[in-house]
C-alpha cells in the first residue's frame, strides 16, 4: 500500500437532475481511518456527494475507487458502508438489539455471536442493559447511539453520515461530538459526516471539505481552513469574518482601512483585493495611542461572560470585533476606538 | 426521493393490481359495445338505435327524478355532514370519537338490507313513526312514508353521509387552527368566522365530498328498489326493469352509458371547480 | 382549544345549530340499525311497533335455521353463508396481496403514474354498482363457462380494491424512505429492505385493508344480485329472497349478528389505524 494510503478516490464525480447541476467535478482523496466533513450550505450538493458514495445515487460522470477498485456501479447494498441517517432511521418495530443485529443477520453471522457483538457495541457506546428496550422508548441521545452502534456493528470500510446530531439540542449536541469524534478514533474508521454546522465540522474533522453550488471551495485541515480560507466565502462561512477591500501597496504590503500592513500577498502592486479579519483576530486601542491606525466608532457592545462582542463602524463599514474582557478597554456605545490588525492573521483574495 | 422505482419494476410491481381491475375496465368496455350494438339481445353491428329508443317521456322522468333525489339527498346530507366532521374532529375521548366514527360509517358498509328492514320498521304504516303519532294522537290514521319518494330520500341520505363526513374530517384536520383564531381574535363571532373563513378554506373538500355524494346517490340502485318499490323508479331500478322483466340487454346498456356520463359530468365539473377555487385560495 | 368549528361553550345560536344538525345526522345514521335490534327481540309475529313483549325466540330460529336443513327450501342458509363467507375471504387475500406491491409502487414511484393509477383505482368507487352488474352478468354469460364462486369474486375484487389500497397507500406514508435506505445500507438487497422492514411497518395498514375487504363482499348486495346462481348465492341474496314478500322476524334477528359482526370489525378497522389515515 502506498504511503498516501488513500482509502476512497472521488474522481471527477459530476450529478445533474434535470437542468440543475448539483456536483461539478468534485475530486477528493479521503486518507485511511481520516474523519472527513463535508461542510457547506444547503443546496451546495454535500448531502448528493455523500449519496453518491453511499450508493444511493449514481453520478453522472466521474468514478468512485474504494482501495483502487471502482464502485461506481456497484449496488448500495453491496457496499457494505455504514450510514447514519439524518432522521436515524431506526427500526421502530424492532428492539435495540435487533436493530444493532440487523447487519450481522443479513451476514448470516451466528445467533451467539450477534448477541455478544451487540453487547460489545452496547458497551461502547455506554448503554449497556437496554438490548431488549423498543427504540421508542429511548431518548434522543440514545436513539443517536444505536443508530451509531448499528452502522459499526457491520464493521463497515466506510462510516456515513448525514447529518446525524442535527435533530438534538445545543447541549447534548456539544457532548456527542466529542463522544463521535471518540468512537471514530476507537474503530479507527474512514468516517465521513455531512454538516451544515461549521462548529460541529471543527469539532470533528480531520479534514474538512467545504463546498458551494457542487464545487469542492476548499479541502484541508480545519485549522488551514479557519486560518488560510482560500477564498471569501470560505472566509465567511467558517465564523463570520470581516470582508473589507484592500489594496496591494507595495510587495508583500497591502493597504486595508487606511493602513499599510505587511501581508503574506503575491499579487503585485495595485491589485485589487478582498480582505478577511475574523473578529477575534482585531485588537482595540486608545486613539491617543493609535497614529496611523483605523479608527471608529463603537455601535453595538454587549457583554458575552467570556468576551464581548462589538460592532465598530470605519469609513461607513460595519466590523464585528470580538475581544478578550480582560482586555477590553472602557467603552460605551458611540465611542472613539482605534483598530490593530495583525497582517499574519489576514487572509487576501482577488476581489 | 431516493428509492426511486425504475420504471420497469413499477409496471412490475402495479401488475397484479392492473391484472386485478382488467375485468373491471372489461365491463366498462362491455356495456359501451353493447349499447351501440344493433341487436337488442346480442351485440351485433353498430346502431344509435338503443339511445333513440331511451327518448320517451317515462325514460325522461327517471333520469328528471334520479337528478332531483340525488340532489336533494347530497344537499341534505353536506348539511348534516359537516356538523358530523366538526363535532368528530373536536371530540377529545377517543371512545365517543369511536362511537360516533362506528355509527357514521356503517350505514356505507352494513348490508344494505339490514337497513331498509330499519327504515321499513320505522316508516312503515305500523311503524315507530306512525305509531308514536297515533299515540300523541297527531293521526288518526297512518301517513305513507314508505314506497314514495320520502323513504328512498331518507335511504340515500343515510347511506351516503359516511361518503361526504370523512373527507371533510380530513379537510377539518388540514385546517390550521391560526386562521380560525386570527379570525375569532379580530372580533368575527362564530358564523361569521364559519361563513368568512371556515367554509371558503373548506370548499375544495366540500365540493370533493358532494361531488361522490352525488355520484353515489344518482347510481343508488338498492335503495329505491327496496324502498321505493316499482313507484320510484331511480335510473336505477328503470335500468334493471329493461333487463329483468324485458330483455332489453342493449338498451339497459345505453341507459347505463347515460347514467354513467351524467355522473362523469358531475365529477369533472367539481374536480374543475375545486382546481379553480383552490387557486383562487392560494392566491 | 379548537375556536370557530365548535364553541365549547356559550349557548349561542352557533352551537346550537351545528349540534341539532349532527344530532339529526347521528339519529338518520342509526336509528334504522337500533330499530331493527329493538324489533328482533319482539315475541311477536308482526312487526308492529312497540312490540307487546320480549323474547328471544327469533334468535332460537336463527339458530334452528342454521342447525336443522331445510329439505324443501331451493336454497339454504347454511350454503350462503358459507358461499359469502369463502367468496370474502379469496376476495380479501387477492385484493391485499395486489395492493401491497402497487402501493409501495405508487408510493416510490414516478410522480405521473401515481396520479394516473390513483385515478383508475378510484373508479370502482363512484361507477354506478347496477351498471357494473349488468356488465358482469353479461360477460359472465357470453363466456359459457362455469366459473363457480369466481363469478362473485371477480367483481368483488374490483368493488374493494379502492378501499384496500387506500389503506396500504396510507400505510406507506407513514415509512420514510431513509429506513428502507438503512437497511440497504447494513445490506439488505432492495427486495429484502421492503420484506423485513417495509411490510411489516405496513402491517396495521394491511391489516384495516383486510378488514375492509371483508366486510365490503361479506355485505355487497347490488352486484351479487346480479351475478348469483341458484348454486352461488350469498347470505344477502338469501335475506332478499326471503324478505322480498314480507319481512319476518327471524331476518332481523340474523340482521342483528350481521351488525355485531360488522361493529366489532369496523371498531377493530378505526384501532389499526387509530385516526392516522382516512378511512377512504
Amino acid at each position: 500500500m502506498s504511503t498516501t494510503d488513500t482509502h476512497l478516490h472521488i474522481d471527477n464525480v459530476s450529478k445533474s437532475f434535470g437542468n440543475v447541476q448539483a456536483l461539478k467535478g468534485v475530486n477528493l482523496e479521503i486518507k485511511r481511518g481520516s474523519f472527513v466533513c463535508l461542510l457547506g450550505p444547503s443546496g451546495c450538493g454535500k448531502t448528493t456527494l455523500l449519496r453518491i458514495i453511499a450508493g444511493f445515487e449514481n453520478a453522472s460522470s466521474g468514478r468512485l475507487m474504494l482501495d483502487g477498485t471502482d464502485i461506481s456501479q456497484m449496488p448500495p447494498h453491496k457496499r457494505g458502508f455504514g450510514m447514519v441517517f439524518q432522521s436515524l432511521a431506526l427500526f421502530p418495530h424492532m428492539s435495540v438489539a435487533k436493530n444493532i443485529a440487523y447487519g450481522l443477520k443479513l451476514r448470516k453471522v451466528s445467533g451467539a455471536e450477534q448477541r455478544s457483538r451487540v453487547e460489545e457495541l452496547l458497551n461502547v457506546i455506554e448503554l449497556p442493559g437496554i438490548a431488549d428496550r423498543p427504540v421508542s422508548a429511548l431518548s434522543g441521545g440514545q436513539r443517536q447511539r444505536v443508530a451509531i452502534a448499528r452502522a459499526l456493528a457491520i464493521q463497515p470500510p466506510l462510516f456515513l453520515l448525514d447529518e446525524p446530531l442535527s435533530a438534538l439540542d445545543a447541549k447534548l449536541r456539544d457532548n456527542m461530538q466529542i463522544e463521535l469524534r471518540q468512537l471514530q478514533q476507537k474503530f479507527g474508521v474512514t468516517t465521513i459526516l455531512v454538516t451544515h454546522d461549521q462548529h460541529e465540522a471543527m469539532m470533528l474533522a480531520d479534514e474538512l471539505v467545504v463546498l458551494k453550488d457542487g464545487e469542492v471551495y476548499q479541502s484541508a485541515d480545519p485549522a488551514t481552513v479557519y486560518q488560510k480560507p482560500a477564498n471569501s466565502f470560505v472566509a465567511d462561512f467558517l465564523g463570520a469574518a470581516n470582508l473589507v477591500p484592500a489594496n496591494v501597496s507595495k510587495d508583500g504590503h497591502v493597504m486595508v482601512l487606511g493602513q499599510e500592513i505587511a501581508c503574506d500577498t503575491d499579487h503585485p502592486a495595485g491589485t485589487s483585493l478582498s480582505a478577511a479579519m475574523r473578529a477575534e483576530h482585531i485588537g482595540l486601542i486608545p486613539v491617543s495611542k493609535a497614529k496611523g491606525h483605523p479608527v471608529g466608532a463603537v455601535k453595538f457592545l454587549r457583554d458575552l461572560g467570556p468576551s464581548t462582542e462589538l460592532v465598530i463602524t470605519v469609513d461607513g463599514q460595519d466590523l464585528r470585533v470580538r475581544c478578550d474582557n480582560a482586555t477590553v478597554p472602557d467603552l460605551s456605545i458611540g465611542a472613539q476606538i482605534a483598530l490593530s490588525l495583525d497582517g499574519t492573521r489576514l487572509s487576501t483574495f482577488k476581489a | 426521493m431516493s428509492i426511486s422505482l425504475s420504471r420497469p419494476m413499477s409496471l412490475a410491481f402495479s401488475l397484479p393490481a392492473v391484472i386485478a381491475i382488467l375485468p373491471f375496465l372489461g365491463a366498462c368496455f362491455y356495456i359501451f359495445r353493447f349499447s351501440i350494438s344493433a341487436e337488442k339481445g346480442v351485440i351485433d353491428g353498430y346502431s344509435i338505435q338503443a339511445y333513440i329508443d331511451l327518448m320517451t317521456p317515462f325514460f325522461g322522468r327517471s333520469v328528471w327524478l334520479t337528478l332531483k333525489l340525488a340532489f336533494v339527498a347530497t344537499i341534505i346530507a353536506m348539511m348534516l355532514a359537516v356538523p358530523l366532521a366538526f363535532l368528530l374532529t373536536s371530540l377529545k375521548s377517543p371512545l365517543a370519537r369511536r362511537c360516533l366514527t362506528v355509527t357514521i360509517l356503517l350505514p356505507l358498509i352494513l348490508n344494505l338490507l339490514v337497513q331498509a328492514y330499519g327504515w321499513i320498521l320505522l316508516l312503515g304504516p305500523s311503524g315507530v313513526l306512525n305509531s308514536a303519532l297515533k299515540a300523541l294522537g297527531i293521526i288518526e290514521r297512518p301517513i305513507f312514508l314508505l314506497f314514495n319518494e320520502t323513504g328512498v330520500l331518507l335511504g340515500l341520505i343515510q347511506t351516503s353521509l359516511p361518503l361526504a363526513v370523512f373527507p371533510i374530517v380530513s379537510s377539518v384536520r388540514g385546517l390550521s387552527q391560526e386562521h380560525l383564531e386570527a379570525a375569532s381574535s379580530l372580533g368575527a363571532s362564530h358564523w361569521r368566522t364559519f361563513v368568512d373563513v371556515t367554509v371558503p378554506l373548506l370548499r375544495p373538500g366540500l365540493v370533493g365530498a358532494a361531488s361522490i355524494v352525488f355520484a353515489f346517490n344518482a347510481s343508488a340502485f338498492a335503495i329505491p328498489l327496496l324502498l321505493g318499490g316499482r313507484r320510484v323508479q331511480m335510473m336505477g331500478v328503470a335500468i334493471r326493469d329493461m333487463i329483468s322483466p324485458l330483455f332489453n340487454w342493449s338498451g339497459a346498456a345505453a341507459a347505463g352509458m347515460i347514467l354513467i356520463t351524467l355522473t362523469l359530468i358531475v365529477l369533472v365539473f367539481s374536480s374543475w371547480l375545486v382546481r379553480v377555487t383552490s387557486e383562487k385560495v392560494r392566491g | 382549544m379548537r375556536v370557530g368549528l365548535l364553541p365549547t361553550e356559550g349557548n349561542s345560536t352557533y352551537r346550537f345549530t351545528v349540534l341539532l344538525l349532527a344530532t339529526i345526522g347521528i339519529l338518520i345514521s342509526s336509528l334504522p340499525v337500533i330499530v331493527v335490534t329493538i324489533m328482533s327481540f319482539s315475541a311477536s309475529d308482526n312487526t308492529g311497533f312497540p312490540p307487546p313483549d320480549l323474547s328471544l325466540r327469533w334468535y332460537w330460529d336463527v339458530i334452528a335455521m342454521f342447525t336443522q336443513e331445510d329439505a324443501n327450501s331451493a336454497q339454504s342458509v347454511v350454503d350462503s353463508t358459507v358461499t359469502s363467507l369463502l367468496v370474502a375471504f379469496i376476495v380479501m387475500i387477492i385484493s391485499t396481496i395486489v395492493c401491497i406491491p402497487l402501493a409501495y409502487a405508487l408510493a416510490r414511484g414516478d410522480r405521473r403514474i401515481r396520479d394516473g393509477m390513483e385515478l383508475l383505482f378510484t373508479l370502482p368507487l363512484v361507477f354506478p354498482l347496477v351498471i357494473l352488474g349488468i356488465a358482469f352478468l353479461l360477460i359472465a354469460e357470453s363466456l359459457r363457462m362455469d366459473i363457480g364462486i369466481w363469478r362473485i369474486v371477480i367483481p368483488h375484487v374490483a368493488l374493494v380494491l379502492p378501499f384496500v389500497l387506500r389503506n396500504c397507500i396510507g400505510a406507506m406514508n407513514g415509512i420514510s424512505v431513509e429506513t428502507e435506505e438503512a437497511a440497504i445500507s447494513l445490506g439488505a438487497s432492495p427486495l429484502r429492505a421492503i420484506w423485513d422492514v417495509v411490510i411489516p411497518l405496513m402491517r396495521a395498514g394491511i391489516l384495516a385493508g383486510l378488514i375492509f375487504a371483508l366486510i365490503i363482499s361479506f355485505n355487497e348486495f347490488t352486484i351479487t344480485f346480479f351475478m348469483y346462481t341458484i348454486d352461488v348465492s350469498t347470505l344477502p341474496i338469501w335475506m332478499y329472497s326471503r324478505t322480498v314478500s314480507s319481512l319476518d322476524p327471524s331476518t332481523l334477528a340474523l340482521s342483528v349478528f350481521i351488525i355485531v359482526a360488522d361493529v366489532v370489525l369496523i371498531v377493530l378497522v378505526d384501532k389499526l389505524i387509530a385516526g392516522r389515515a382516512n378511512l377512504f
